[in-house]
């Protein structure tokens, strides 16, 4: 696989798998929850560019992401960057080609995605309440955090890694460096 | 070509970008808390609304063609040739197909219209299923293609022929809006036990279970008794069916019952739905049980998102001349989930 094409993909790729995200993601629901493709394709970008772009692909991801589902503009963004960041933190050290690592990577890119989005929505709400603005949308977003921990986010984390062990071996085609750099 | 290779890691650089980027991502959040982003989502939806339409659409029939596959292969084992038969019949009516699933809701939705001559109903086309519906897995919400132009407004009611779906909480544009499903942990609906006539609330549950709280302590009431909404609260009409009891939840340390609500809406196959237009939340309505009375008239439309617009619309009228009683008991029906309308 291209590794350049790939980095110039990517922005589409985000696109359309927020898109997908909001059309096809329905249909793959299992045990509640639904996979984070968005959240699957930064984490991939960060495991093979680093968490120096990744950020960037997580804060357009996520603005796709909350454009396509109509969640608060950014909180996406906000959950995704954070996301990217924890799992940017032993990109270097790590070698992408231990099977454990996507695997684990997807596990705290789940994790810090589910519980920072859970926040976000309560932060949300707070300020909404405390500033008593203009009622935009009559959701409600706070979350009680334990069961949404329980019954959506450790069973997305299950679902996502279960993702990235199918998306491993596409992964691991990408080369470590770029061949226009030299292998 | 530019230099895609990591470079050394700076904390200041990566720092740098991640204030710039959360700046950034807050100021969309307070535009859109305040209002002030709402003509440019209404922008963006007039070009993603295509898209999502489309998606929805190849969704759909990827669907259909997994599961005709999976069908294939059982029936293959039996009568090969005919299954080659049917194939490539299926294969060419995969449009027809379609267009009669939606007509048979359209259908559906008539007959609910017919038998609630006091709703005012309006068809709807899911524009994007997922947001999950919303695209998270933390809010459960959909997108319908009805907003300001058809006089959707915050707070009516979204139902199917099988039963309540939600409730709009937000026009985003004018022919969009966002419907709070049911199954979301943040709604609530004020219920009734049809047989019991015992009050409560169903909320939605992460997972996607619904659960009736707040049933009185020491009152009786069985599995399998149906659900409907009481209309306590003003926020939905009254009558709608809602689901079964399949579960009774009662712990001595608990100061009431709980339940365990399964869905007469399959939320995961939603594909119609029917605003209520003339339901104020402020004021509930008369007329609002399943029982026709003779001579009602309803009126029910729809958009069919395949072939551009196929409508049902017109009045019928029921009169009761075969001696049965023209308003009988309340008593709904409540299919298991998949039954029914598709």
């Amino acid at each position: 696989m291209n590794r350049d094409l790939l980095f110039y993909l990517m922005i589409p790729l985000l696109f359309v798998a927020a898109l997908l995200q909001s059309t096809a993601a329905v249909r793959l629901e299992m045990g509640g929850v639904k996979p984070d493709l968005v959240l699957l394709l930064v984490v991939t970008g960060v495991l093979i560019y680093g968490s120096r772009t990744g950020v960037i692909w997580a804060f357009a991801g996520g603005l796709a992401l909350d454009i396509f589902s109509g969640g608060p503009m950014g909180s996406s963004c906000l959950a995704l960057m954070m996301a990217s960041l924890a799992v940017g933190v032993g990109q270097r050290t790590l070698s992408r080609f231990n099977v454990l690592v996507p695997l684990v990577a997807t596990i705290i890119g789940t994790f810090v995605y589910g519980t920072t989005y859970v926040a976000i929505l309560s932060w949300v709400e707070s300020a909404v309440n405390f500033l008593a603005l203009p009622s935009v949308s009559a959701v409600r977003y706070e979350l009680a955090f334990w069961p949404t921990l329980q019954f959506i986010i450790v069973p997305a984390l299950f679902y996502n890694t279960t993702v990235m062990l199918f998306l491993t071996p596409l992964l691991n085609r990408v080369p470590e460096r770029s061949e226009a750099m030299g292998m | 070509m530019r230099n895609i290779e990591r470079r050394p890691r700076s904390v200041g650089d990566i720092g740098i970008r991640v204030v710039i980027l959360s700046l950034a991502a807050l100021v969309l959040m307070a535009l859109q808390l305040t209002g002030q982003l709402r003509p440019l989502q209404s922008a963006i939806a007039l070009f993603t609304s295509p898209a999502q339409v489309s998606a929805t659409a190849v969704t759909q029939n990827v669907t259909n063609v997994v599961s005709f596959f999976v069908e294939l292969r059982n029936l293959r084992q039996r009568n090969a040739e005919l299954e080659q038969f049917n194939s490539s019949l299926l294969a060419q009516n995969f449009t027809l197909r379609e267009m009669e699933r939606e007509n048979e809701s359209l259908r559906d939705l008539l007959d609910f219209a017919q038998k609630r001559p006091g709703l005012e109903l309006r068809g709807a086309q899911i524009v994007g299923l997922a947001i999950s519906q919303e695209s998270t897995n933390f809010l459960d919400s959909i997108r319908i293609d009805l907003g300001l132009t058809h006089g959707v407004k915050v707070g009516m009611t979204v139902l199917t022929d099988q039963g309540l779906v939600g409730r709009i909480t937000e026009v985003t544009s004018n022919s969009q809006s966002k419907v709070l499903l049911l199954t979301d942990p943040t709604s609530a609906v004020q219920v009734v036990l049809q047989e019991s006539r015992l009050d409560g609330v169903v909320r939605g549950s992460a997972g996607g279970n619904l659960l009736m709280d707040f049933i009185p302590n020491n009152r009786e009431f069985k599995v399998g008794e149906a659900v409907l909404t009481s209309g306590l609260g003003s926020r939905f009409p009254r009558g709608i069916p809602i689901g079964q009891v399949v579960e009774i939840i009662q712990r001595d340390i608990d100061f009431s019952q709980q339940a365990v609500i399964r869905p007469t809406v399959d939320f995961r196959r939603l594909e119609l739905v029917a605003v209520v237009t003339n339901f104020d939340p402020a004021e509930e309505v008369e007329a609002l049980a399943p029982i026709p009375t003779p001579n009602a008239a309803g009126t029910i439309t729809g958009t069919n998102g395949i072939s551009g617009t196929t409508g049902i619309s017109g009045t019928f009228g029921i009169t009761a001349s075969n001696g049965v009683d023209a308003n009988p008991p309340l008593t709904v029906p409540i299919p298991a989930p998949g039954e029914g309308a598709p």
